[in-house]
């Protein structure tokens, strides 16, 4: 297994607060990472840096070699991270088709004098891109509702819609941000399926945030857990489950004195 | 003989506005429609191209500028400058008027959308509100500047422009404005400022540079305006600095949210209705102003996305539908083999 990414001593700090200290994680390619903790513990800050939305204070991220940090939030992008959001942000009057259209700009090599005459070459690109669009819906079981205002979709497809969304990019790491939060159960199942298809399918290397632990743990290859911006423990979900720091910091110190 | 269906659908669009074209010169030609309603319609024209080169930044893109008139006098004073004191209609053949009318057009549009670049450069870098006072801004200095300069008239302005300009030109450039722009729309670009308007943060994560296409929508929206000034300068004959005041760019940004921000038909519509409305007001005289601002406020009640927000006339919009539709098959049996 080869190492695609390599996150050394990542901390940043707001004023005086510290939200995330020295977190290390070397993600290979194929697996599946998956970064837990309580509220706050700097979960989403950890992908912020990840996207290049934050600038860390001091620490590298590294993809495949390349030192990432300190560019822009479309070049961590163009470099092959792309993520979805906690609060979900589509592009609200667009269509599905040209949400998951918009996220293939990068890639675009339509030129601008063209595409204002709409000539030949240009209506190709279009219908290619169409075509190669609806596949991957269609993947998705998101054909349906192609050509639906993304604004206008339900909750539970609309997280879904991010995800493919993301997928066009063509990344080769794909940053979940909490994909199922407030999804009920039978959602949750679906999404779960989801992320299994491209992980097979794409043999797609993931980094997931999660709070819902029996989403996670059949999931992940690889946990870590964060609270209060320190990485507390990290391991397989198995040792995660027994690890006792862990416990307390999703129940509090009481738990084992009760137990 | 059978018309290939892309070339029906191209043709058909522009056989409606000639046909409008002729109905009106019909109309002139019995008398109902005189100089007067063509002036107004000529307006409306160059206002229709205004507002849709607003329509580009304010409602594709997101931003919001509120000094286009600047770009519309950079544009109607520089190809003025060309028609009026270099290549004057005295010293230039007959036969070349109307290529120098044209090259004046591009070079005004040019000279906008340099400036358009200029100021976009660092100021469409930030997020949010900063291009507004930018502009609003830029428009003042331009009319400002434009006063001072002793030969194009200073605050007088420029008279004797020769009026290149009629109704059928009109006519062309707003179709061809219209043409490029709904192509743009429909492009790589265009989804990107779309994207960049609908979330900048997702936009940027989706790999957008936002800057880049921010900056692009800006120069070619300020190339529109200057086009679009020029026009106006060869149809009026005589331009001052005031003309381009706060007062225009206010006008323009009613015309875009009256007709619908976001949609090519809503730039048609408010342009059209709101620059023939006041004219067709004038019998109440100084009581026209009341009655235009109680339409607008009657309006943005009742339709608060615009007259006809959200539509867009058929040959406006390019459907993606029939773009796939020999495809979906093959598409279908694709997936369902890689299973």
């Amino acid at each position: 297994m080869t190492t695609l990414l390599s996150i050394k001593n990542l901390t940043i700090k707001f004023g005086g607060l510290v939200a995330v200290e020295d977190f290390s994680a070397d993600v290979q390619e194929g697996e599946l990472l998956a970064i837990i903790g309580p509220n706050g513990a700097g979960k989403t800050t950890v992908f912020n840096m990840l996207t290049g939305i934050y600038k860390p204070t001091s620490g590298t991220i590294e993809m495949e070699g390349k030192n990432l940090v300190g560019l822009r939030p479309n070049q961590f992008a163009a470099n092959g991270l792309a993520r979805t959001f906690q609060n979900i942000r589509l592009f609200h009057n667009a269509t599905v088709v040209d949400n998951i259209k918009m996220a293939y700009t990068l890639h675009s090599s339509e030129k601008f004098f063209p595409a204002l005459l709409r000539t030949k070459s240009i209506v190709e690109q279009e219908r290619e891109l169409d075509i190669e669009v609806m596949r991957l819906l269609k993947i998705f079981n998101l054909d349906q509702q192609a050509d639906l205002l993304s604004k206008n979709l339900p909750y539970g497809p609309q997280r879904k819609l991010e995800i493919v969304r993301a997928m066009m990019l063509k990344p080769k790491i794909l940053l979940l941000d909490e994909p199922v939060a407030g999804m009920n159960a039978v959602e949750i199942d679906e999404i779960a399926s989801l992320i299994r298809n491209i992980r097979e399918k794409f043999n797609m290397t993931i980094i997931l945030i999660e709070h819902h632990m029996n989403f996670v743990m059949p999931l992940a290859d690889r946990i870590k857990v964060l609270d209060f911006g320190k990485t507390i423990a990290e391991g397989n979900p198995a040792e995660i489950q027994r690890n006792p720091k862990v416990i307390e910091a999703y129940l509090g110190g009481g738990y084992n004195a009760i137990a | 003989m059978k018309i290939p269906k892309h070339l029906s659908k191209g043709i058909l669009p522009v056989l409606g506005f000639a046909a409008i074209y002729g109905l009106i010169m019909l109309l002139k030609s019995f008398g109902i429609a005189n100089n007067y309603h063509i002036q107004i319609l000529m307006f409306a024209g160059v206002n229709i191209m205004m507002t849709l080169s607003l329509n580009v930044v304010n409602g594709f893109t997101g931003q919001f500028s509120i000094g286009h008139a600047g770009f519309m006098s950079l544009g109607a004073y520089g190809s003025a400058i060309i028609t009026t004191l270099i290549l004057k209609p005295s010293v230039i053949p007959s036969s070349m008027q109307i290529p120098v009318f044209l090259m004046s057009l591009f070079i005004g549009g040019l000279v906008a959308a340099l400036v358009g670049f200029l100021i976009g450069l660092p100021t469409l870098k930030l997020k949010g509100d900063y291009l507004a006072i930018v502009t609003l801004a830029f428009g003042e200095i331009v009319r400002a500047g434009l006063r001072l300069v002793e030969p194009i008239g200073a605050a007088r302005g420029m008279i004797g422009i020769p009026t290149y300009a009629n109704l059928a030109w009109i006519f062309a450039f707003v179709a061809l404005t219209l043409f490029v722009v709904r192509n743009i729309i429909y492009s790589r670009y265009g989804r990107a400022w779309i994207a960049i308007r609908d979330n900048e943060i997702a936009a940027e994560a989706m790999g957008i540079d936002t800057t880049r296409y921010k900056i692009i929508s800006f120069t070619f929206s300020a190339f529109i305006a200057g086009v679009a000034g020029g026009l106006y300068a060869h149809v009026v004959s005589f331009i001052q600095p005031d003309t381009f005041s706060f007062v225009k760019s206010s006008d323009l940004l009613v015309f875009l949210y009256a007709g619908g921000s976001g949609s090519l038909t809503g730039s048609i519509v408010g342009a059209l209705l709101l620059t023939a409305l006041p004219e067709a007001l004038r019998f109440l005289a100084s009581w026209r102003l009341v009655i235009y601002a109680l339409v607008l406020i009657i309006v943005m009640l009742y339709r608060p996305k615009g007259l006809v927000g959200g539509y867009e006339l058929p040959f406006l919009r390019i459907r993606r539908k029939e773009l796939y539709e020999g495809v979906t098959e093959s598409t279908v049996q694709d997936a369902e083999e890689g299973e």
